[in-house]
Formats: C-alpha cells, structure tokens, sequence
C-alpha cells in the first residue's frame, strides 16, 4: 500500500487499488477528493487560496480555479467517468479565531471549491468543513473510503467505502 | 529556488538574528531565566516542502500568530510543542491547557513577537506595528500552512526565517518564524542594499 502526501498547492491522482491519497494537517487549505466509486480511480488535490491573481507559475495548483478543472481531467484521464464523479471536501477551517482574514480565507476556499463543482455538475458527497480544527484527510482508492482525522483523535470514514468493488 | 543569493540570505539571517537576539532579551525578562538564541536559519523553499521542513505535520503544537502592518507586511508565528508549553506555563506559575495557560502563551508571543518586529523595523528603517496575538493548539500543519496561506500564498515560494529561543537550564525552548509576504522580501533586501 502506498501512500502518496498530497502537499500544499499540489494534487495527485491514481488508478490503483490499495494506493491511498493523503493531505496532512490541513487548516484553512481544503482537501478535495474526486472519485469514480464504479472504479478504482481517485484524485486529491490540495487547495491553499481562492482564486488565482494571475501571477501563478504553470504547473502549480494552489488556486482553486487551477485545481478544480485540473484534478477533473487528471481522473478522466485515468479512466474515470465524467458524469460519475462524485466529491469530498475536508478542511477550510479558521484556526486562529481573532484573526479575521485566515478565517475567511477557510470560508472562501470553500466556497469557491464548491462553485466550480457545482459549475462542472458534480455532487458533493461528504463534508468535513469550517470549524478551528486542522484535518488529515485519506483517500483509498479502490476501497473509496475516505476518512478524517482530527488532532488528537481517531480516524473516522466520512465515506465508509465498500468492499469487492471491480477493480 | 535560487531567487535570493547568499549574500541575500545571509543577510536575512543576520536580520532574524538581531530580530531574535531583542526577542530573548524580552523573554528573558518575562521568564527572569536567561535565554540563548540559535543560529537562525533562512528558508526559500516551495510552498508545498514548507510545513515538511518545519517538523511533522501531525504533531500537536502550540501556535502564537502576531500580524505585521505597517511598510512590509508579514507574520511572526511562535510554535511551543507540548513540553515546551507547559515547561514555559510552569515557569510563569500558571496551568498549561487551561484559558489561563493559553493567555500566558499569548503574552509571551505578544511581547516576543512585539520587541522582534520592532527591532526588525529599526533595523530595516520601515514602520511596522504588530497585531494583537492569536493562538490556536492542533496540528502543527494545520497551523503553519494557515499562516502560509494568508501570506505566502500568492507567491511560489515560501522564506521562512527560523530562529530558537532556548530558557538556560530548562530544555525548554520557543520555536520562531517570520513570514513576510512575498514582496515584503525584496523591500527588505532593498533596504539592506544587497
């Protein structure tokens, strides 16, 4: 099993059973999850800011509007379903709470993430969003299970997933 | 990566180590302990290898955020693990996890955080005034990746200025990052005329 970290402003994607997608400790950043739960394909991007000014470097995914349409083609590309692509959301969450702009930057990242789902029709499934608490979020490809951690606490299935999926 | 020199950086560092030199000073004061620096370490590194760097980004930590405002903006962030915290709330004679520990914290990244933006602004000769402090205890990610976002996050890379406070005696010590914003960097350098 491999677990491949899924940094700030970077995404992964994979088509292999028993790989597992992660993103440590996120805070105001979102972890967004697509999958295809027909298949064994899955991609995780991890989202640091809103919207992109106009002075990202190609091939960095920090802004939603980047990552969004980014991660969509990456698991089409794998062979996922377009109309089948379902979405997790983890993090956004202000984890100062007198600091008024980190607070909205938690809010207005996922805000923005769920725009462009909504813009490219794809449900959102489960969410794990807002609050002052940092999140790890895994995916399982394959099993589609996807859980969350909180800081001193146990990991949880936010979609339980399911067994003897085809692979 | 290489978009600061060694000259560039070094005189970074040179700037943390005044910066933190002030700050222990301060602490040590506070604490009525004697307090050593570290050598500072100046950091450019993609954003994405930033919280990495810094230590695991699971593990529980204390953060105290102070903003700057003023001719370059930025964060001052002072990470305490859970030793530390409570070595320092022990020092103070206060309970560290409780409402009152947590302020104790506060107050200490306050007037840390203070006399080190301060003398940062002397030396630059700029104006900058610190915020009131913020905390938050979670995942040390969680924490450093939310400052990162709200000031590195429109740039590619992140400089982090890494100093620590050690109390003498005590093995406890305050981990401590600037974090300007991404052009605040260059104005700084600017200023130091390399």
């Amino acid at each position: 099993m491999a677990e491949t970290m899924v940094r700030m402003g970077e995404l992964a994607t994979s088509a292999v059973a028993g790989d597992v997608l992660v993103s440590l400790g996120l805070g105001s950043c979102i972890g967004l999850a697509l999958l295809d739960r027909r298949l064994a394909v899955a991609g995780l991007a991890h989202v640091v800011l809103p919207a992109s000014t106009g002075t990202a470097a190609p091939g960095t995914w920090k802004f939603a509007d980047h990552a969004v349409p980014e991660l969509i083609n990456r698991v089409v590309k794998l062979g996922a379903r377009r109309p089948m692509l379902e979405a997790v959301l983890v993090g956004g969450a202000s984890m100062f709470a007198v600091s008024k702009s980190s607070l909205e930057v938690g809010q207005r990242n996922e805000a923005a993430v769920r725009d462009l789902l909504r813009a490219e029709r794809i449900n959102v499934i489960a969410t794990e969003t807002g609050g002052s608490r940092g999140r790890t979020i895994r995916v399982y490809v394959g099993s589609h299970k996807v859980t969350v951690r909180e800081a001193g606490g146990t990991e949880k299935a936010l979609v339980p997933g399911a067994a003897g999926v085809a692979a | 990566m290489s978009r600061y020199t060694d000259l560039q950086l070094d005189a970074l560092r040179e700037l943390a180590n005044i910066g933190s030199g002030t700050a222990s000073t301060a602490l040590s004061s506070m604490l009525g302990r004697s307090v050593d620096i570290s050598v500072p370490n100046a950091f450019v590194m993609p954003m994405a290898e930033a919280v990495g760097t810094i230590g695991d980004p699971e593990s529980e930590t204390t953060g105290v955020v102070l903003g700057i405002v003023g001719e370059m903006p930025g964060s001052v962030l002072l990470l305490f693990t859970p030793k530390d915290a409570e070595l320092m709330c022990g020092l103070l004679g206060v309970e560290a996890g409780t409402e009152i520990g947590v302020s104790a914290l506060m107050e200490i990244g306050n007037i840390v955080g203070a006399s080190y933006i301060n003398a940062l602004g002397q030396m630059i000769g700029m104006e900058l005034e610190p915020t009131p402090p913020a905390a938050a205890t979670d995942m040390l990610g969680a924490i450093v990746e939310t400052v990162l976002a709200e000031r590195a996050g429109a740039g590619d890379v992140a400089l982090l200025l890494d100093s620590d406070l050690v109390v003498e005696g005590e093995d406890c010590s305050v981990s401590f990052l600037l974090v300007p914003d991404q052009g605040g960097v260059d104005q700084m350098l600017e200023r130091l005329g390399v």
